[in-house]
């Protein structure tokens, strides 16, 4: 169901002041959710100030150097620095982004920072996936066949591989599924645009031959019908894909099956 | 992991900066259901009619009164968005209008089409 408000223990306080060493000239200003699940106290705003001089250009790069630097406690997940690992996934100013990939010169003035979208937290910047991932699994996302092995690899034409560009590239850092209302209102039953966007994935998929169990599992008020195209997921990922194409063709797959049948 | 604190849920509707395409689909739904709520407007109008000639100038009289125009002309606006929208998601439903590159020109060309057909009602009435 749909809550607008914060539960009371989720409600934001402001947190600590770490003001750049003066003489700085160049200040970029970050304010930074913080959550201390040792304590349990309600989350903070944290507020860094760094010189802009001595940090990259990446909001990655200035969370690495606020925890090298200033405050040793923060955390956050990273890996790849380079948009291909999609751990370090984040709202920044209010939108959905890698932070390796996204730019501090985007932002001319402070730059905010909090974890993906209406998520369980379990320490500052890092949500709980366990769910979004548990939901990837469900759609069993592997080739799956009925006809007998072929004694070399399944092959595929060109026109039928071209086909799953923008599919394939998803690194499932969740950012569409955590910007979108109706997955944070039904994040139990539906499935997501990024979970949705894989399904699709292996639907046309050539060498895939489950396109009716997957269509019949699909099939569902929830599962999938809950988006309504609102067009978050596709306004926000960091990799340039299109959820929302990807769920309408979806729709249309089940459009003629029904006539099928 | 040793903590027994009920971990917090991270913030949605307070930090989202929701993009055009987002406002509009919001707004698509609240038009939905102030039409829905406008239908007992205009169920009055006909009650006033069937209640004769003097019922309906008083009706008129009160429609007249200029704090009830804007409720007419945001209710004649709200049904030209709901209705410029319904096509948008009638394309969509076709598979088609997804660029990401055009998404915001898409939404702009809806809220012109809502208020120039607004514009073209209150020139023609």
């Amino acid at each position: 169901m749909a809550e607008f408000t914060l539960p009371k223990n989720s409600v934001l306080t402001q947190g600590k002041t770490y003001p750049a060493p003066a003489g700085t000239k160049q200040i970029r200003r970050f304010e930074i959710y913080r959550w201390d699940p040792e304590t349990g106290a309600n989350p903070r705003i944290d507020v860094y100030e760094l010189d802009a001089n001595q940090c990259g250009n990446k909001v990655l790069d200035a969370i690495i150097k606020i925890k090298n630097d200033i405050d040793s406690t923060l955390a956050f997940r990273r890996s790849c620095r380079e948009g291909v690992c999609g751990s370090c996934s984040m709202n920044v100013n209010g939108k959905n982004t890698l932070a390796c990939t996204k730019s501090i010169n985007d932002f001319p003035d402070v730059i905010k920072i909090y974890p993906l979208p209406h998520l369980q937290v379990i320490k500052d910047l890092v949500p709980d996936m366990s769910s979004f991932f548990n939901q990837y699994a469900e759609i069993k996302p592997w080739l799956s066949t009925k006809t007998a092995s072929p004694e070399r690899e399944r092959l595929q034409n060109k026109t039928d591989r071209d086909k799953l560009d923008g599919l394939y590239d998803c690194i499932l850092c969740a950012c569409c599924s955590t910007s979108c209302p109706s997955y944070w209102w039904n994040s139990d039953k539906f499935f997501g645009p990024a979970v949705l966007l894989q399904a699709y994935r292996w639907l046309v998929d050539s060498r895939d031959e489950k396109t009716e169990e997957r269509l019949s599992q699909l099939d569902d008020a929830f599962k999938l019908y809950r988006c309504h195209t609102i067009m978050n997921c596709t306004d926000t990922c960091p990799k340039g894909l299109n959820p929302a194409k990807a769920i309408a063709e979806i729709k249309k797959l089940m459009v003629e099956r029904q006539k099928a049948t | 992991m040793t903590s027994h604190h009920p971990r917090p849920t991270s913030p949605h509707l307070q930090i989202y900066r929701l993009p055009l395409t987002g406002l509009i689909s919001i707004t698509h739904r609240i038009t939905g259901v102030l039409l829905a709520a406008g239908i007992f407007l205009l169920m009055s109008v006909f009650y006033s009619l069937a209640q004769g000639e003097a019922s309906y100038r008083n009706f008129q009289i009160l429609a007249g009164y200029w704090l009830v125009k804007p409720v007419f002309w945001g209710i004649i606006f709200a049904l030209f968005f709901h209705l410029c929208h319904g096509v948008r998601h009638l394309l969509w439903d076709l598979g088609k209008s997804f660029n990401p590159a055009l998404l915001n020109l898409y939404a702009t060309m809806e809220l012109l089409c809502a208020a120039g057909l607004a514009l073209l009602t209150w020139l023609l009435f």
